[in-house]
């Protein structure tokens, strides 16, 4: 007969939401137990910015925020680079080699852009607003965030409405004209979306990513989070067995382990696995529609990552290869019909000793490992970077999802497209981390605010429960 | 009744409008309805603008742009009695798509023989297919308060604005969660992904999301698409939702229809007077210089040109605020249709569908699949026609055969993509290469095609241009993209039909809400000068 053992909350995964709710949940006296199917902890996901109130309530002193400087080097066609400095006018000057226009346009865009992105910032560390709302206590609520926005004038109004829904593509063309320059930032536009830079939606996932970071820098910040939450006391972390949720009667009893077959009792079950891996198990105990909308959550990967050997230290700290929109656009173009780019766009960041590597679009195909298609992949890959092929080991999305179980291996559980934002995240009308299981809730990327702030979703998720 | 307050400067009108298309001949019909004296200044020797019936071939009528009527707001039909002054709508009820495979997928007025149709191609679509027309007229009806109202500005602190926008807050309230999250999903996604939550069927997705695309700058993947599948369900003949339909006499009679209406109510339509600017003395409209150098007075200008046209050409920018200028620089126009009007010797025979039959009444979409469509607008985002484009077909001299001499026929074909800014430009040569890659899409459906046409009109983006006068050939005066909709429609902080000149007004297809045979931005623009007290 398999084990039984009880505990106050269960949670599935170990990355940096699921751990960043244990704790917060430990801090409200549960006995919390954290399941992990992998072995070891995985910093690669450690992407984003780590907002200062969870660092803060969960005592993260020994926090490093890696901070580039340049931030960004991106290779021009007759030789050298552009390089992107964490100062604004230095960056300025830079620019001035390739357009003096847009060397004068730069200022300004990163002074509006990041007043936009502290809108976001605001949004990101609460439940998102519930619009349908009738309690006094949550209009009041949306009715401050209005009053913030309006108080920050009229341009960010305007631009609020107006750049959000716009594709990055056309963002950037409104303010600059060097290719060079739009492709280096549009990447950041299209990052985990199976679009191009000209569709609607790809200027709020610039902004998105652009959240936490200082003026002027737009690529998110790479930290040592999860390892950090990991050397935590204060909670059980059990590796390298998989779980599944357990319910009965329309609520959770617990996670099943599917190695040992040991169940773990438990009133809470907190998910921060991606919500159609987690809910399906379950799916039986759901509402035909709820189950529908799970179903529809649009989380298709398009990103293969991995890492880079180099003999010897890079002369950047991160390389990015989209000479233009339109190099981008055209790489979008092989994925939309199921193709790998033939061109794809190429990053590089070196983290925590180690170089990693974003290729997209490699869009998920079957779920299953092809040996031909990947041995292709790591040599354009490597063709581009200059360098021999063993020196690239890449992981395409089908191999991500063998491995991690993340839907279709999105890295996000879920794209950050308008509709799957905020109250449509993760599903319409379940947006505050609940299920229509009692006892159940999700704390993933899957949830708001979404991938790429490591430590949000759980700290929200787990202040709801509490 | 309050009177002008130019009633005693002994000027001749009161309101100048600029441009005779419908929306512009509304906004004329109104103005002179509340007892304005009015006068409407067309550049062509007809009214309609981008609405209008030419006899092109001696016998033969087009309708040579705009070519159904769907969305024209029936408080304007019955405001100004537009049947008692001609206007006929036939219905145009089928939509038949012909696939690659001989097949074909068909809707037909009688919902059940639609039911049983899609059913072929998919059981599970056949049943999804009720609950989605039906959410469909739901979301339609839902953002009709919200076309019919004047846009409140967001960042206006006056009381009229923020009771505005307590209205929209309000309005979308009374939603279900369920109809306001489908709405939030329609004003985002793409119109291939909303349609994917629904049905499995490609050419069902493909005939639907095509009618996502028309008239944009977007394929059906891109998000923004699935808008204006809404903004085409709203049409309204009759009380019925979603009706499509074609007017008695081609396009132009429905222009000729308000045109009569105006006159019948006192304004003034005079043709072949092109507008070469409006006169402005102290930050005020005072009338307008005509090409030929006359000069006409009056106390208000209204513009129903697009927002460039409006702008950038007939008001000097020194006039106007530099921040003003920029956005409507900034305002998206992009051409991205054209139009190949036909002279039949006989009707088309398609594989699908052989010999005569019901389907040539009704629509008939090059639309097999989409990736189909979504490659015919690959080749325009990078500068080319479509090889092989959607098309949206009728034969208006089927349902009136007053539109071709007997036993002869017209065909009106609506071809997307042909971008503007075509690489290389537009040259005659180019225009007939995309005349050859329609009529020989149309033979690979319908072999024999090529041998009955009599004539053939291509009309290129550059061609509406030049002709309308639409900047950049787009059709809606500007695109319905979600970010020129409503309070940012055509600029922030200037969507309430006023302009930074005082006593000059926009009306047209630029302003909110846009698109299509509607005349609800000329209906709101004419209420919005009288409040104003023109």
């Amino acid at each position: 007969m398999s084990r039984e053992s009880y505990c106050d909350a269960v949670v599935i995964g170990a990355g940096a939401n699921g751990l960043a709710a244990a704790h917060y949940l430990a801090r409200t006296g549960k006995r919390v137990t954290v399941v992990e199917q992998r072995q070891t902890a995985d910093p690669s996901a450690d992407i984003g910015w780590v907002p200062a109130r969870v660092v803060r309530d969960l005592g993260m002193r020994d926090l490093r925020l890696e901070e580039p400087d340049p931030w960004l080097t991106a290779p021009l066609s007759g030789g050298g680079a552009l390089e992107l400095s964490r100062d604004v006018s230095r960056s300025a000057d830079a620019i001035r080699r390739v357009s003096p226009a847009d060397a004068a346009q730069w200022p300004e865009f990163c002074a509006r852009l990041s007043t936009l992105a502290g809108v976001l910032e605001k949004l990101y560390l609460a439940p998102p607003p519930d619009i349908e709302t009738r309690d006094p206590r949550e209009l009041a609520r949306i009715g401050g965030l209005g009053l913030y926005v309006r108080r920050l004038g009229k341009q960010a109004v305007i631009d609020l409405a107006r750049i959000l829904p716009m594709s990055i593509a056309e963002l950037l063309d409104d303010w600059f004209a060097s290719d060079v320059l739009k492709g280096a930032l549009g990447a950041l536009g299209i990052w985990h979306l199976k679009q191009g830079p000209r569709s609607g939606g790809t200027a709020f996932n610039f902004l998105h990513h652009h959240a936490g970071s200082p003026a002027g820098v737009f690529r998110p910040a790479r930290s040592n989070i999860t390892k950090v939450l990991e050397g935590m006391k204060g909670v059980d972390v059990r590796r390298g067995n998989r779980a599944t949720v357990l319910a009965k009667n329309g609520r959770a009893t617990g996670v099943v382990l599917e190695k040992t077959g040991e169940t773990i009792l438990s009133p809470l079950v907190v998910s921060s696995a991606d919500p159609r891996a987690t809910l399906n198990p379950v799916a039986i105990e759901l509402d035909p529609e709820f189950a529908r909308a799970v179903d529809n959550i649009k989380a298709r990967g398009v990103v293969a990552r991995g890492t880079l050997t180099l003999e010897g230290p890079p002369n950047y700290a991160n390389l990015c290869i989209a000479p233009s929109l339109e190099y981008l656009e055209r790489a979008y173009d092989d994925a939309k019909y199921g193709r790998d780019s033939a061109a794809p766009y190429v990053e590089v960041q070196k983290t925590n000793g180690r170089l990693e590597l974003h290729v997209q679009y490699v869009p998920y195909t079957d779920g299953t490992a092809n040996v031909p298609r990947h041995q292709a992949l790591q040599q354009k890959v490597a063709q581009l970077l200059g360098v021999q092929t063993s020196q690239v080991k890449l992981q395409s999305p089908d191999e991500e999802e063998l491995q991690r179980g993340a839907t279709e291996g999105h890295l996000y559980h879920g794209e950050l497209t308008l509709d799957q934002i905020l109250f449509m995240r993760p599903v319409p009308g379940w947006s505050r981390y609940r299920t229509p299981i009692a006892g159940l809730y999700l704390c993933g990327s899957g949830t708001h605010p979404g991938g790429g702030i490591p430590g949000a979703a759980g700290r929200n998720a787990a202040r709801e429960i509490a | 009744m309050t009177r002008s307050r130019s009633a005693g400067a002994g000027r001749q009108y009161d309101a100048i409008i600029i441009g005779g298309g419908h929306n512009g001949l509304v906004t004329a019909a109104y103005l002179a309805r509340a007892g304005r004296r009015v006068l409407v200044l067309e550049r062509r020797y007809l009214v309609g603008g981008a609405a209008v019936t030419e006899e092109v071939v001696p016998g033969f009528k087009f309708s040579v742009f705009s070519y159904v009527v769907s969305l024209l707001r029936p408080e304007i039909i019955r405001d100004l009695s537009l049947p008692a002054h001609g206007l006929e709508v036939l219905p145009l009820e089928s939509t038949v798509t012909p696939m690659f495979n001989g097949d074909y997928l068909a809707a037909w007025p009688d919902a059940d023989r639609t039911r049983r149709e899609i059913a072929r191609h998919s059981p599970r679509d056949a049943e999804a297919y009720e609950e989605y027309g039906r959410l469909m007229g739901l979301m339609a009806m839902a953002v009709k308060p919200i076309i019919g109202m004047v846009p409140p500005d967001p960042t206006s602190l006056s009381l009229r604005d923020l009771r505005g926008l307590l209205k929209v807050g309000r309005h979308f309230q009374s939603l279900s969660d369920r109809h306001f999250h489908l709405l939030y999903k329609l004003m985002t996604m793409s119109a291939a992904d909303f349609l994917d939550e629904w049905f499995e069927s490609d050419v069902l997705k493909a005939t639907k999301s095509a009618s996502g695309i028309i008239g944009t700058f977007m394929g059906p993947r891109t998000p923004g698409s699935a808008y204006v599948l809404l903004h085409h369900y709203m049409g309204e003949i009759d009380g019925a939702y979603r009706a499509w339909g074609f007017a008695r006499g081609g396009t132009g009679a429905i222009s000729e229809s308000i045109a009569s209406a105006a006159r019948a109510m006192g304004a003034d339509i005079r043709l072949d007077a092109e507008v070469a600017r409006v006169r402005v003395r102290d930050g005020r409209a005072t009338g307008v210089v005509l090409a030929n150098g006359d000069e006409i007075e009056a106390a208000t200008v209204v513009s129903s040109l697009d927002p460039r046209r409006t702008f950038l050409t007939l008001v000097a920018e020194s006039d106007l605020p530099d921040e003003f200028v920029a956005d409507v620089r900034r305002f998206k126009i992009r051409g991205s249709s054209g139009k190949v009007n036909l002279a039949l010797s006989g009707l088309p025979d398609f594989t699908c569908m052989p010999g005569v039959g019901p389907h040539l009444r009704g629509a008939m979409s090059i639309s097999p699949s989409l990736e189909y469509v979504e490659r015919a607008y690959d080749d325009a985002k990078y500068g080319s026609f479509s090889r092989q484009p959607y098309m949206d077909m009728i034969l208006p001299s089927v349902i009136d055969p007053g539109m071709a001499p007997p036993g002869k026929h017209v065909m009106s074909v609506f071809v997307q993509y042909a971008p503007y800014n075509l690489n290389g430009g537009w040259t005659d040569a180019k225009r007939e290469a995309f005349g050859d890659a329609v009529v020989n899409t149309i033979e690979s459906f319908a072999p024999g095609f090529k041998s009955k046409i009599l004539h053939r009109q291509v009309i290129t983006p550059l061609d509406i241009e030049r002709i309308t006068g639409l900047s950049e050939g787009n059709i809606f005066a500007g695109e319905l993209a979600l970010h020129q909709l409503f309070f940012l429609r055509p600029a922030p902080g200037w969507a309430k039909f006023a302009t930074p000149v005082r006593d000059f007004y926009q009306c047209g297809s630029g302003t909110h809400p846009g698109g299509g045979i509607m005349g609800a931005s000329g209906r709101l623009a004419a209420m919005r000068m009288l409040k104003d007290g023109t």
